[in-house]
């Protein structure tokens, strides 16, 4: 029998092993750019990935519970636009134009859901086919236009800093990532999300409706991209179809490097996050060594093959 | 003649011996079945032979050779197949395909299908095995998969076949079949390496007998020279007195589960009456609806017509959380993919069903959990260092118990056990009726389904017996007897 109480250095290591790998990148890109390790540079670390950090968790939840989101991108874009196209109409304001942001996600997010149980096919598969409608949606909404002059009141949320100091985004970022963290690990629901992922006819005998609960965590995961296409929006102070685009990518690659279960059940929330700087402190860390963005595709693709390797090594062992 | 022998062969996995010095030789042409209670060493010393296990001490002679070792490749080509109780093929290609994947004889670089058709043909015909060569593999039944399994050995040339479990998820009809087949083989000089927890069925086939305990070699016997009895004892290493244990408190009058009429997914019209403290057997060929059947009673799938009657009042059950409301509980047939969560600590199985429960307001209690755990873990006598551990790491038949566990959390009084030992080991099964018979007691009624017709004539009061979806008959105790179950369950 194994003694899972005692643990060994290397489990405590693997354990760990997002948090030392972006110790070790911030060390690496210390010694190679005096640049990097700067109030400032880290700062923007920071405030760049924030909205990444959110899709991140709701890619997170979505593959926990055993599915994918591939549309995720652009139902930011979608977001994206029609918030800006409201703003800049002047039609409505803004605290009413955030919320219908949201809400839009939300039905995408449970569109998403619903067509996935109902099609009885991978989820994978169906947002592929999602992506291109709400592809369709986003232009339609924009017309090709990038909206710009946003309300500086709307601005604020994106680039705004409290106490002078501590961006606004960031903070966001931080209590919703703690609520889902908090629903997922200590509440019912959380614990139902696991074990739909982790074998959904044993849930589904066990009395779980299973369908709903995938459900809900496509809807749950609507409210996290909306919030993180507004506040990307924010940031950016414009938008325009292609915001967001490509982020589900990024958040997949995080949630594996974590060690997310790619068929579902297994995963934790906070190594994903950290995941996100790690992808993020090697794009930073890169630009200021002049490796462009291509080289990074790169990098980004290696490290995600790297790391199945790893995961299929340590699933192995087990 | 001996025609593969293994000398002192000896397995250490961190932590584990799973081989202590075994030695065990196998005879040209003979049915030789190895038993052994899980863990006892069976599939350790199998993976010997098929060269998936490299042993740390001892050597291996085949056909006069000795070797250290052997690998799969080895293996293959000194003639030994293993046909593994979960069988890996393209299940999307055609049977034909299927043989000859790698056993190619195709001339030049096209595949000459016709060729191909007739020789499997040729092959399953000589089995009894009548399906179409271009059938895919996945619209098999087990057995015939099997069948398909054994056609690639022989292809192979094999000259030592182990079947591992081969009985474990086929019909008695098949089951003979299959035999037919061994003995078939046997006659053209194939050595037949036998595995299986059905002990009856070795005094049928086999010629000689090797027990394994913890990894020890214990004793080989002509299987002419012991009985069933001789064989556990040798096994678990002590006497088990009687193979079920006695239920001494009939069931009562009063009626809690009145079935009428009921069809659907694949049932029809089937009609019984469940007393309380009853345990109530289902038999059935496999295919005949048995499962089904509590699904449809357990709300795992949709009722077309008939009533179901709960104490009295008709129940209307449309998901598996309505019938646990209810009161009924299902231990469902295939614990790896239906009932375990594999990957998930032994105490968050057992309070998946009743988690909200569990909770302070939205939050998880996880001192009222690990109560909960405790509580049932040790009702169930888990054998676990501690219920943080996953549940796949388990025995099979601790596994089971999770699962029981899982279910009696939810408090029903009506249970379902669908195929309630299979693959667990002789130990762990007769705790699990003796867990049985403790429920009648305290007033709970038992839905038993099982294709273990000695489990089923043992462990029941009543029998009710389905034929391809429709109710052949319900035998009373007094004229319980395998022939009858065996005529109904064939529709005769």
């Amino acid at each position: 029998m194994e003694n899972k109480t005692k643990k060994s250095f290397g489990q405590i290591v693997s354990n760990f092993s997002m948090p030392i790998l972006l110790l070790l990148l911030m060390l690496v890109f210390s010694i190679l750019s005096d640049r990097f390790f700067t109030p400032l540079n880290l700062t923007n670390i920071l405030v760049q990935n924030v909205h990444i950090a959110i899709c991140a968790t709701g890619v997170f939840m979505i593959m926990v519970s055993g599915g994918c989101d591939l549309s995720i991108g652009y139902q930011m874009s979608v977001a994206a636009v029609l918030v800006a196209k409201l703003l800049s109409n002047g039609t409505v304001s803004v605290p009413v134009a955030i919320l219908m942001g949201i809400a839009i996600c939300v039905a995408l997010g449970c569109f998403n859901g619903v067509m996935s149980i109902a099609l009885n096919s991978q989820p994978m598969i169906v947002t592929l086919g999602t992506m291109a409608i709400f592809q369709g949606i986003s232009y339609l909404i924009s017309g090709s236009k990038t909206y710009h002059n946003l309300p500086r009141s709307f601005m604020y949320l994106g680039q705004g800093k409290l106490f002078g100091k501590i961006p606004l985004n960031a903070v966001i970022a931080l209590v919703l990532i703690v609520i889902v963290g908090i629903i997922l690990n200590r509440t019912h629901i959380g614990r139902k999300v696991y074990a739909v992922g982790d074998n959904p006819e044993a849930a589904k005998l066990a009395g779980l409706n299973v369908p709903k609960i995938k459900i809900l965590v496509f809807t749950c995961a609507g409210i996290l991209v909306g919030i993180s296409a507004i506040l990307l929006a924010a940031r950016s102070g414009s938008a325009d179809s292609s915001t967001g685009t490509g982020i589900e990518f990024t958040g997949i690659i995080a949630c594996v490097l974590s060690g997310v279960a790619l068929k579902g059940g297994e995963g934790t929330l906070w190594k994903a996050i950290v995941a996100v700087f790690v992808l993020g402190v090697l794009s930073n860390g890169m630009q200021l060594i002049n490796l462009g963005t291509y080289p990074q595709y790169i990098a980004k693709g290696i490290i995600m093959l790297v790391s199945l390797y790893l995961s299929n090594k340590t699933a192995k062992k087990a | 003649m001996e025609l593969l022998e293994l000398h002192n062969i000896t397995k250490k996995y961190p932590g584990v011996i799973a081989l202590n010095d075994v030695s065990i030789s196998f005879r040209e042409g003979e049915v030789h079945a190895l038993v052994g209670e899980n863990g006892a060493g069976k599939s350790t010393f199998i993976k010997t032979i098929s060269g998936a296990v490299q042993p740390n001490e001892g050597k291996i002679v085949f056909d006069g050779v000795t070797y250290d070792h052997l690998t799969p490749q080895k293996s293959l080509e000194l003639g030994i197949s293993v046909v593994y109780q979960e069988m890996i093929q393209f299940e999307a290609m055609s049977v034909a395909d299927n043989l000859f994947m790698s056993n190619g004889s195709d001339a030049g670089f096209f595949v000459n299908d016709a060729e191909r058709n007739k020789k499997t043909a040729e092959l399953l015909e000589k089995f009894q095995c009548h399906v179409s060569p271009k059938t895919w593999v996945r619209e098999l039944s087990m057995a015939n998969r099997q069948i398909v399994e054994i056609c690639k050995a022989i292809l192979r040339k094999a000259r030592v076949l182990i079947l591992d479990e081969p009985t474990a998820s086929i019909t008695v009809e098949e089951q003979r079949r299959l035999f037919d087949v061994i003995r078939e083989l046997k006659k053209q000089g194939v050595t037949i390496i036998y595995i299986s927890h059905r002990l009856d069925e070795l005094f049928e086939i086999c010629d000689r007998v090797s027990i394994l305990r913890d990894g020890r070699y214990i004793d080989t016997l002509d299987i002419s020279d012991t009985d069933k009895q001789g064989l556990i004892k040798l096994m678990v290493g002590r006497e088990l007195s009687e193979n079920y244990p006695v239920k001494d408190n009939p069931p009562e009058k009063e009626v809690v589960l009145k079935v009428d009429n009921l069809s659907g997914n694949g049932v029809r019209n089937i009609s019984f009456e469940l007393h309380k403290g009853e345990i109530l057997g289902f038999a059935g060929l496999v295919g005949a609806g048995r499962t089904e059947l509590m699904h449809l009673l357990y709300g795992a799938a949709g009722i077309e017509a008939g009533t179901v009657t709960m104490n009295g009042k008709t129940l209307s059950i449309r998901t598996p959380s309505d019938a646990m409301k209810a009161g009924i509980g299902l231990i469902p047939e295939d614990r790896k993919w239906q009932g375990c969560f594999l990957e998930k600590p032994i105490y968050w199985n057992i309070s998946i069903a009743n988690i909200k429960s569990l909770c302070n307001g939205p939050f998880i209690s996880s001192s009222k959990e690990a109560a909960l755990a405790d509580h049932y873990g040790q009702r169930m006598r888990i054998k676990a260092p501690d219920y943080r551990v996953n549940a796949g790491t388990l025995s099979g038949g601790n596994q089971q118990k999770v699962v029981i566990a899982k279910s009696l959390a939810s408090l029903p009084e009506i249970l379902i056990f669908d195929e309630p030992t299979r693959g667990i080991d002789i130990g762990a099964r007769y705790e699990i009726y003796q867990l049985m018979i403790d429920l009648t007691k305290e007033g709970k009624s038992i839905l038993m389904v099982s294709s273990d017709m000695e489990e089923l004539l043992g462990m029941s009061e009543r029998i009710v017996v389905l034929h391809e979806g429709e109710q052949t008959g319900t035998i009373e105790r007094p004229e319980f007897s395998q022939e009858r179950v065996l005529a109904l369950a064939s529709g005769l």
